[in-house]
């Protein structure tokens, strides 16, 4: 059992995600990235997907009852009793804090995790805040070896469409070829690249059409903006091409100022 | 029927879809096909997540089905929502199409909708049917909170906020009983559900 001392940013739960209801308007969730959250799991040998803390700033806990915890980058430790011990951001993005066993939040529609849009899941649908209070969950012992974290500068992969052909031909090259950076405007829902303008053809068309995660919209004014677990499972803007599910998480790991360039990947048919 | 279906990255697939289509039966079959994931169908657009990055045989021979079968479209579930029409944009709302606050009361609450698409947020379903006099453009800047179950239109649709949100839509409304999204049940309104609004005394 541990207690939230005290919080600079965001920290919500988060697990692998609650697929299967995209139609109510429920976007996947979960981690923003799945290896620093499946790193953080395999120190404490829960299953990768698991619930735990996913922490955007610094976050000082403190230990209620003896407890076995880790984050993506630190080792397993034992706390005891009113032991304290504050992980922070630095130059990542997001850290994760991971228990022993797990998290003991209520499952709600598939999964553990917070969706601040439909305040739901997690810890009471919302961000933590000093003086609350987490117990361990009894999630089994899984053992496996700890995964690599993702490369921060591997090229990005792309899957082009499925509006490309509501951009200039031009654009497709920029984004291919382009150097972008990641904005400080960002978060769950999705995070916004800076760099030059990818031209589009057309204006907003009034419908509004499926999005999924990983999703590189592009908005009147050029800059893309790729979508992150928690994004709006509708939208108006045209996707010029999709981040393939693997390298979304390398991609959001990536703190606000760092470099991004993308790559084609192979379609799906 | 040839429909276009393309990659939406590695794990989907969106196709353009030929209006009109009957969405909850489509929606009902994207869903139940194996190693489908997730689907997602609005108006023009139908979107399939798969287990892995190999798509699942026969989506075409779906969409092919449904889109060619002429049945006559099952009639959605029916929900009647009481609102008590004390929206903050309700006379701006008037004064746009110069007609009284009691005419636009009127014209929302004569139609019958159906459920075209549930998006923007967890149970926020797209209501289409509007009288064609109450569609205005939305508002020019979108308002930075707009109160759970506000009842508002915006464009050619109307709809009740299930959550506290940002919002561009015109607030004409409250619905004071509605849940539109539950922990437990999820969304109320699906797609292709018929949902009818009724005045309630302030």
């Amino acid at each position: 059992m541990i207690e939230i001392a005290a919080i600079a940013g965001v920290a919500t739960v988060q697990d692998g995600g609650r697929p299967g209801s995209m139609h109510q308007g429920i976007p996947h969730g979960g981690a923003l990235v799945p290896i620093g959250l499946a790193r953080a799991n395999a120190r404490v040998c829960n299953g990768r997907d698991e619930a735990a803390i996913e922490i955007v700033g610094t976050l000082r806990l403190r230990a209620l009852a003896p407890v076995r915890i880790a984050s993506d980058e630190a080792l397993a430790r034992d706390l005891e009793p009113l032991e304290e011990w504050t992980i922070e951001c630095g130059a990542a993005r997001v850290r994760y804090v991971a228990l022993r066993g797990g998290l003991d939040v209520p499952y709600v529609l598939g999964g553990r995790g917070t969706l601040l849009s439909g305040s739901f899941g997690g810890h009471e649908g919302r961000p933590l805040r000093k003086g609350d209070i987490l117990r361990a969950g009894s999630a089994e012992v899984q053992r496996y070896p700890l995964p690599p974290p993702p490369d921060p500068n591997a090229r990005i992969r792309v899957v082009v469409g499925p509006d490309v052909e509501r951009f200039s031909r031009n654009a497709l090259d920029v984004l291919l070829c382009a150097t972008f950076r990641i904005s400080p405007r960002g978060d769950r829902t999705g995070i916004q690249l800076l760099g030059p303008a990818l031209a589009r053809l057309d204006g907003d068309q009034a419908g509004s059409a499926p999005m999924m995660r990983g999703a590189i919209q592009v908005p009147a004014c050029g800059d893309a903006i790729v979508l992150g677990p928690d994004h709006p499972t509708v939208g108006g803007y045209p996707v010029i091409a999709a981040v393939v599910t693997a390298d979304v998480g390398a991609l959001m790991a990536r703190p606000p100022g760092t470099e991004v360039q993308f790559i084609g990947a192979g379609r799906a048919t | 029927m040839k429909i276009e279906i393309e990659p939406f990255g590695d794990r989907a697939l969106r196709a353009m879809l030929p209006d009109p289509v009957n969405a909850a039966a489509l929606l009902g079959a994207l869903r139940s096909h194996p190693h489908v994931v997730d689907a997602v169908v609005t108006e023009r657009h139908a979107l399939v997540v798969f287990d892995s990055t190999e798509p699942p045989d026969g989506l075409h021979e779906v969409f092919a089905r449904v889109l060619n079968t002429s049945t006559v479209a099952q009639p959605g579930r029916e929900h009647t929502i009481a609102v008590r029409y004390d929206g903050e944009d309700l006379s701006d709302v008037a004064r746009q199409i110069g007609a009284s606050q009691e005419d636009v009361i009127s014209l929302h609450t004569a139609a019958e909708y159906v459920v075209a698409m549930v998006g923007f947020l967890p149970g926020f379903a797209y209501l289409r049917g509007l009288d064609l006099r109450l569609v205005v453009p939305r508002r020019p800047t979108p308002r930075p909170r707009v109160s759970a179950r506000s009842v508002a239109i915006g464009g050619p649709y109307t709809g009740v906020y299930p959550h506290a949100s940002p919002g561009g839509w015109h607030v004409i409304g409250t619905a004071p009983d509605f849940i539109s999204f539950d922990v437990r049940r999820g969304a109320s309104l699906a797609v292709g559900d018929r949902v009818r609004f009724t005045p309630v005394a302030h």
